[in-house]
C-alpha cells in the first residue's frame, strides 16, 4: 500500500480561544525528545541546547531531575530523530515523546489568573520568570508548564488528555473572554 | 414594628431602592443595606423561629455569627438555605423566606414546644425514645428526622458554576477592620507581596460605624483613602466578600470569595463562589472580637440585639433599633453607642451596668443604673418591658428594645485550626491564641489590644515588623491622632445572673439555655466536649460563636472549677459554613474528571464504537451494526469474526514504558520473576512481575529493541503503578544500575490485528517481509510502513490466541493506519472489534487480566508455577513466593467452569460449591473470575480460581449466585476453551 498517504491528525486541530484579555491556541506538533542524564551527573542544559536545541530560545526545558524536554515546532523525520538521540551518547538517553506530548498557549493579561484555577504552582512573574518550567497538575491533569513570555505560557500534556485540558482552560478562561 | 430606618446617617445609597420580599410581603431597602439591615428599616424584627422550642427570634448580630436571622434565599436551583440575613447582601428582588415554621411565621403550631419544654430539656431523646424498640425505625426516627434540620435544600438543578483557585502571597492579612488595614498598607508600602481578606462586602470592619475620627477624618473616609492607596500598590490584593475558613498545613488558608451572592441574576462566565487557597509564608489575623451576649430570661425575644450590632445598624445602615431603647453593659462599650444613640435622636431609656463601681464619665439623658442586671425581658413576639434588678430592688421598664453586651472574645478559630490549644486568659475572661502559631501572628483586637488607636497602631507595628523579618525593607505608616475613641477595657465577667426567672440563652441557634448546662454537669457531662453533645451547645451553623465562652464560664460555675480548667471545644474548620458547590468547585457533568482519549478515538468513533469509561480511558466497546439489536449479537459476531477472518482492535491504552541504559536487561531480569536477561534483540516475551510478598503486581510483554533499549506493555490500570514501581526499583533497590526510564504509552498509537487472516492485511503496509519464518512468534522489530513513509514497531503477539500482530506507530498517525488496515482487510472480511469482544477472546485462551491478578494469587496459582526462575540470583518477590502457605496443594488455582447443561448461565463473582453441598461459606470451593458467552463452545464459560482447580478438572460442581440465589451445576474444565495446543499462534 505505498500509494496510501498517510496522514497525520494533530490532537487539537487549529483550535484557537482568542479574546482581549486571554487566548488559548494549539502550537504546532513539532517535536519533543525527553532526554534522561544520570542522577548526579551534569546538568545537560547547556549542552542541549547547543547541540540538538539549535540554540532556540526556551527549546530545553527542564522536566524532572536530570531529565530535559527538548521541544522545538518542526516535524522531524525518523533519521532526523535518530542523529538527534545518537548525540546524545554517552551523556544521556533519549526518546522521542513528539507524537505523546501536546502543547498549546495561553497568553495575554489575565493567563495568571486563569492558571492559578488550576495549578497551585506560584506562577507570579517574580516566582516564575520567563524560561521557567515545572511539572504540575492543572486541576487534575498533570502538565509542563513553560514561562515563554511576561504573559504567556506554554502548556504540554499527554496526548490523551490533552483535549480534556484544553476544555478545561477555555473554561477557566470565560470569566475573561 | 418598632425599628426604624432614619432620615440620615449610614453608608447607604439612598438614591437606589432596592425591592425585595420577606416571606413574600414586599418591602424596600438601600444599595449598602444588608437584608438584615433593611428588615431593621422595614420594621421587621421578628425574623425566625427557634430550633426546638420554636420561639420567635429577631435579629441578634450584624455579622457572621448570627445564629436566629437564617432565611432561605432564592427560588428553583437557586435555593439555599440557612442565609444569614446579616451577611447577605440586598440585591433587586431578593427573595427570602423564613425557616422553621408553619403555616406562618407570626402563628407557629410547632410554638407548642415551648408548652413542652419541661420535657424537652438536653438530652431528651437520649431518655424519651427507648421503648417499644419496634417503633425506634418505624415512628421514632422519622419524627425526629422531620423534625431535626434547619431550612430545606432544593432538588433543582444549581444552574451557576463554582470554581477553585491557588494564590501566593508574603503576607495573608485576614480581616480588613483597623489592625488589617494599617497592617496591609505597612507590608504592602514595604513591597511585600500582601493579600487583603474580609468576610464583609466592604472593607473596614468597624471603622464602617465607628464615630471616632482619624487624622482629623472621619473612620469611614480614613478607610476610603487606604483603600485607594492599597489598590494603587500592585503588590497588594484586597478581597472583600471573602471568608477565609480554615488554616492548613503549609500554611494554606482556604477562603471562600462570594462572587456572585449579591446579584439578582448571576452571569454565566463568572463563578457565583469561589473557594481561594492561599499560600502564605505568614498570616496575620486581624479578625477582631466577638461580643459576648449576656444571660438573662428571655434574651432571646425580638428586639434584643447585641450591643456592637446595633451600634453597626445604626451608624452604618442608618436603623434605629426602636422607639423606647436600654443598654445591659458589663463594660465601657455601652456608653459608646448610648452616646451614639442619643446622638442619633433615639429615645434612650437606661442603661443598665453590671458594675456597681464604674465611673464612666457619661454626660447623656438616659438613667444609669449601676451595680443593675437585667434578669428578664418580656414580650412575646416584639419586647415589651425588662426587669431590672439593682441592690434588693427590682423595677420593669417598659422599652422595645435592648442591647446587651457581655464583653469581648478575640476571634482565634484560624489560629487554633492545626491543633494549636488556645489559653485561658483571666484578666480578658477571654481564651486568646495558643503561644505558638506556625506562620500565623495576630493583629489589633484579635490580639487582645483595646481602642481603636491601639488597633491602628498595632497592626501597623506587625505588619512593618513581618514585612521586615520577610527581608523587605520596611516603611513606616502612622495613622493619625485619633479623637473620640473609647477604649473598653475588660470588665469582670458576668455568666449567672441571680433572680432569672424565664429561660436564658445561652446558645440561641440549638436552643440550649442555661439550665441545661447545668443539667449536663449533674448527669456526669461536665466535660466542655461531653457537655457539647449531651446539650448540643455551640454546634450547627454558627458553631458556638456567640455561646461557647458563656458555656464554659457556666459549666466552670457549674462544676466549681475555673474557666482555665474547663477549655474549650476543638477549632476545626469551616469557620462558617461552605456550601457544597463551592467544595465541589468546577469538576461536576463534564468535567467531573479529565477524560483521556486514544488516539484511535476518532477512529473508532467513525466505525460506530459504543465507548466505556475505563478508568480514565474511554474505550471502545463494541461496534454495533443496525441489524443487531443487543450489544451481545455485536459482541458474538466480533468474537466469530476474529476467529474465521480477522479483527482490528485499539489497544493504545496498554501501558508502554521505554527501558533504556547498559543495565536495562539485568533491571528487567531483577524486577520480573522469569528470566530476561538473555532475550534476544528482535523477541519479545511475557513477563510476571511480582509484588514483594510473592503475589503477582502485574503482567504484559517487553521486547528487547536493541542491546540498551527494551520496550515493556503493561495493563491499561496498573500503566502508572509500574511505572511507579520501576522508579522505586531504580531509585531506591539499585541505584547502580544504569536504567532510565519514559513512560511511552501516548506516544504510541497500538492496533491488534488478530484472526487468520491478520498476516495477508498486515503484509499490505508492511514494507518487509513477515512470513512466520522470517517474524516467527514473539518476534519485535522496526519496521518500514507504507513504501516508507512512516516507521512502526511490530510485534507478533496475540491476547486472543489467534495469528495476531500488535502495531504501534507514532499516534498521530494511529487514524489513518487504522483506516488503511480496515482498507486492506475489507476484501478479508476484517472488521473492528471492541473490548468485550477482547475479553471473550481471552477467556476463551484462558488467558489472565486483573481479575484472575487480584492481589491474592502467586504465579502457581495461574499455571505459571514454572516461569518463575527457580536459578535467577534474586528478583522482585523471591524471597516470599516460596512460603509454604503459597506453595500449599489446596490453594485456589486457576481452572475453567462451563454450565453443564449449555443453556444455562453464571456470573463472575459467583462462587463454587462441591455438588451436594449446602451453599455456605464453610463449604466454598473458589470463585469465578472471569465469564462471557463464548460462541466458540456455544455456551457461557469462565475462568475460575478453584481449590486445588488442576486436580479436579471434569468434576461436576454448582456455580452459586448468593445475591441472587441462583444455582448453575457447571463442571470444571481446563482454562483453555480454544486451540489447547496454540497451534494457531505458530502457523
Amino acid at each position: 500500500m505505498s500509494e496510501y498517504r498517510v496522514t497525520r491528525r494533530s490532537a487539537l486541530g487549529s483550535n484557537a480561544l482568542r479574546s482581549e484579555r486571554i487566548c488559548i491556541s494549539a502550537l504546532p506538533e513539532g517535536h519533543v525528545i525527553q532526554v534522561m542524564g544520570k542522577e548526579g551527573g551534569p546538568d545537560l542544559g547547556a549542552f542541549l541546547s547547543e547541540k540538538i536545541g539549535g540554540g532556540a530560545k526556551f527549546a530545553v526545558r527542564i522536566a524532572a531531575p536530570f531529565q530535559w524536554y527538548v521541544v522545538g515546532d518542526r516535524a522531524l523525520s525518523p533519521e532526523e530523530t535518530d542523529t538527534m538521540l545518537d548525540t546524545l551518547h554517552p551523556h544521556a538517553a533519549g526518546v522521542d515523546q513528539s507524537h505523546g506530548r501536546v502543547r498549546f498557549q495561553v497568553e495575554g493579561a489575565m493567563v495568571e489568573r486563569l492558571l492559578a484555577k488550576g495549578t497551585g504552582t506560584d506562577v507570579s512573574v517574580e516566582a516564575f520568570p520567563v524560561g521557567h518550567s515545572t511539572m504540575t497538575l492543572i486541576g487534575h491533569i498533570a502538565a509542563h508548564v513553560t514561562r515563554v513570555g511576561e504573559h504567556a505560557f506554554e502548556i504540554m500534556v499527554l496526548r490523551g488528555f490533552a483535549e480534556s485540558l484544553w476544555d478545561d482552560c477555555a473554561r477557566m478562561a470565560q470569566e475573561f473572554t | 414594628m418598632t425599628s426604624y430606618r432614619l432620615d440620615e446617617r449610614g453608608l447607604i445609597d439612598r438614591h437606589t431602592k432596592l425591592p425585595f420580599t420577606f416571606d413574600g410581603k414586599h418591602m424596600t431597602g438601600f444599595s449598602g443595606d444588608s437584608l438584615a439591615s433593611a428588615l431593621l428599616a422595614n420594621g421587621q424584627q421578628l425574623v425566625g423561629r427557634s430550633f426546638k422550642y420554636h420561639r420567635p427570634r429577631g435579629i441578634l448580630t450584624a455579622g457572621a455569627a448570627e445564629p436566629n436571622a437564617l432565611f432561605t434565599v432564592g427560588r428553583g436551583g437557586r435555593t439555599e438555605p440557612n442565609t444569614r440575613a446579616t451577611m447577605q447582601e440586598l440585591y433587586r428582588d431578593l427573595e427570602a423566606k423564613s425557616q422553621n415554621r408553619w403555616p406562618s411565621l407570626e402563628f407557629d403550631i410547632g410554638s407548642l414546644n415551648s408548652i413542652l419544654s419541661p420535657f424537652l430539656s438536653a438530652g431528651f431523646y437520649y431518655k424519651t425514645f427507648m421503648w417499644p424498640s419496634a417503633l425506634w425505625e418505624k415512628l421514632y426516627e422519622p419524627l425526629i428526622r422531620r423534625a431535626a434540620g434547619l431550612g430545606t435544600a432544593s432538588y433543582e438543578r444549581d444552574p451557576d458554576a463554582y470554581e477553585k483557585c491557588w494564590a501566593h502571597c508574603d503576607l495573608l492579612i485576614i480581616g480588613a477592620g483597623p489592625a488589617g488595614l494599617a497592617a496591609a498598607l505597612a507590608a504592602g508600602r514595604a513591597k511585600a507581596r500582601v493579600i487583603v481578606v474580609d468576610e464583609h462586602a466592604a472593607a473596614g470592619g468597624t471603622l464602617l460605624w465607628e464615630t471616632a475620627t482619624i487624622g482629623g477624618n472621619l473612620a469611614a473616609d480614613f478607610v476610603t483613602q487606604t483603600l485607594e492607596e492599597l489598590r494603587s500598590l500592585r503588590n497588594v490584593r484586597v478581597m472583600t466578600r471573602a471568608t477565609a475558613f480554615g488554616s492548613y498545613d503549609g500554611n494554606v488558608f482556604g477562603v471562600l470569595e462570594r462572587v456572585q451572592k449579591h446579584v439578582p441574576e448571576p452571569v454565566s462566565q463568572k463563578p457565583v463562589e469561589r473557594i481561594w487557597r492561599i499560600a502564605t509564608k505568614v498570616a496575620l489575623l486581624a479578625t477582631g472580637t466577638e461580643e459576648r451576649p449576656l444571660v438573662f430570661g428571655g434574651n432571646d425575644v425580638p428586639g434584643v440585639m447585641m450591643a456592637t450590632a446595633m451600634r453597626a445598624y445604626l451608624n452604618r445602615y442608618g436603623v434605629a433599633p426602636g422607639r423606647r431603647t436600654a443598654i445591659f453593659t458589663t463594660n465601657d462599650s455601652g456608653y459608646v453607642l448610648a452616646r451614639d444613640l442619643e446622638s442619633a435622636g433615639v429615645n434612650l431609656v437606661a442603661i443598665i451596668d453590671s458594675r456597681a463601681g464604674s465611673t464612666f464619665p457619661y454626660g447623656g439623658k438616659a438613667r444609669v443604673l449601676r451595680g443593675a442586671v437585667v434578669t428578664d425581658a418580656r414580650g412575646g413576639r416584639l419586647l415589651s418591658s425588662i426587669d431590672v434588678s439593682f441592690g434588693r430592688r427590682s423595677e420593669n421598664l417598659k422599652v422595645d428594645s435592648l442591647a446587651m453586651t457581655g464583653g469581648f472574645s478575640p476571634i482565634i478559630h484560624l489560629a487554633c485550626h492545626r491543633g494549636g490549644k488556645p489559653r485561658w486568659s483571666d484578666e480578658r475572661s477571654a481564651f486568646l491564641a495558643p503561644e505558638t502559631t506556625r506562620g500565623i501572628m495576630l493583629a489589633g483586637a484579635a490580639d487582645a489590644t483595646d481602642g481603636l488607636a491601639g488597633c491602628l497602631a498595632n497592626g501597623a507595628a506587625r505588619g512593618a515588623a513581618i514585612a521586615q523579618e520577610l527581608g523587605f525593607r520596611p516603611f513606616p505608616f502612622e495613622p493619625g491622632i485619633v479623637e473620640g475613641d473609647v477604649p473598653a477595657a475588660p470588665a469582670r465577667p458576668l455568666w449567672s445572673i441571680p433572680g432569672v426567672k424565664g429561660k436564658a440563652f445561652v446558645d440561641f441557634q440549638n436552643d440550649v439555655h442555661r439550665k441545661d448546662i447545668t443539667l449536663a454537669v449533674k448527669e456526669g457531662y461536665g466535660h466542655v466536649e461531653h457537655a457539647k453533645r449531651y446539650t448540643t451547645n455551640g454546634m450547627a451553623t454558627d458553631q458556638g460563636k456567640l455561646s461557647n465562652i458563656n458555656a464554659v464560664g457556666l459549666l466552670a460555675d457549674a462544676r466549681g472549677v475555673a474557666p482555665a480548667a474547663v477549655g474549650t471545644t476543638t477549632f476545626r474548620p469551616f469557620y462558617t459554613p461552605v456550601s457544597f458547590g463551592a467544595l465541589t468547585g468546577a469538576h461536576t457533568e463534564g468535567h467531573f474528571q479529565p477524560i483521556r482519549k486514544s488516539p484511535l478515538h476518532e477512529w473508532a468513533k467513525k466505525n460506530g464504537a459504543v465507548f466505556v469509561e475505563a478508568g480514565l480511558w474511554y474505550r471502545s466497546s463494541w461496534f454495533p451494526r443496525r441489524d443487531e439489536a443487543t450489544w451481545r449479537q455485536s459482541v458474538d459476531r466480533e468474537v466469530r469474526n476474529v476467529r474465521a477472518n480477522v479483527g482490528l482492535c485499539d489497544v493504545s491504552m496498554l501501558g508502554k514504558i521505554e527501558i533504556c541504559g547498559k543495565d536495562a536487561a539485568e533491571f528487567l531480569n531483577r524486577v520480573y520473576a522469569n528470566a530476561f536477561l538473555k532475550l534476544p534483540v528482535g523477541k519479545a516475551r511475557y513477563g510476571l512481575m511480582l509484588r514483594e510478598d510473592g503475589m503477582i503486581y502485574d503482567d504484559g510483554t517487553t521486547s528487547r529493541l536493541d542491546d540498551g533499549r527494551f520496550f515493556m506493555t503493561t495493563t491499561t490500570a496498573y500503566a502508572a503503578g509500574v511505572m511507579n514501581h520501576l522508579e522505586f526499583c531504580s531509585q531506591a533497590l539499585w541505584p547502580e544500575l544504569d536504567v532510565r526510564l519514559a513512560s511511552v504509552t501516548d506516544q504510541w498509537a497500538q492496533m491488534a490485528i488478530a484472526g487468520p487472516k491478520s498476516r495477508t492485511i498486515v503484509q499490505k503496509i508492511v514494507d518487509e517481509e513477515i512470513s512466520n519464518g522470517s517474524f516467527p512468534f514473539l518476534g519485535a522489530k522496526e519496521v518500514s510502513l507504507f513504501g516508507g513513509q512512516l516507521r512502526g514497531r511490530l510485534f507478533r503477539i496475540s491476547f486472543s490466541g489467534e495469528l495476531a500482530y500488535e502495531l504501534a506507530v507514532p499516534a498521530g498517525y494511529g487514524e489513518s493506519v487504522a483506516d488503511a488496515l480496515m482498507e486492506a482487510g475489507s476484501e478479508h472480511g476484517i472488521q473492528p472489534y471492541g473490548v468485550e469482544a477482547l475479553s471473550v477472546l481471552r477467556i476463551e485462551k484462558g488467558h489472565v487480566t486483573h481479575n484472575e491478578i487480584n492481589g491474592t494469587v502467586v504465579p502457581a496459582d495461574l499455571g505459571m508455577g514454572k516461569m518463575v526462575s527457580a536459578t535467577k540470583q534474586d528478583f522482585v518477590g523471591k524471597a516470599m513466593v516460596s512460603r509454604e502457605g503459597l506453595v500449599s496443594p489446596d490453594r485456589l488455582r486457576l481452572v475453567g467452569v462451563k454450565p453443564v447443561d449449555p443453556r444455562a448461565s453464571f456470573r463472575s463473582g459467583s462462587h463454587i460449591l462441591t455438588k451436594g453441598a449446602a451453599e455456605t461459606l464453610e463449604n466454598d470451593q473458589g470463585y469465578v473470575t472471569s465469564s462471557a458467552f463464548s460462541p466458540h463452545v456455544g455456551s457461557t464459560i469462565g475462568l475460575a480460581l478453584v481449590r486445588r482447580g488442576p486436580e479436579r478438572y471434569g468434576e461436576e460442581v454448582v456455580v452459586w449466585n448468593g445475591l441472587s440465589k441462583e444455582f448453575t451445576p457447571a463442571r470444571l474444565c481446563d482454562p483453555l476453551f480454544v486451540d489447547p495446543e496454540n497451534e494457531k499462534l505458530h502457523v
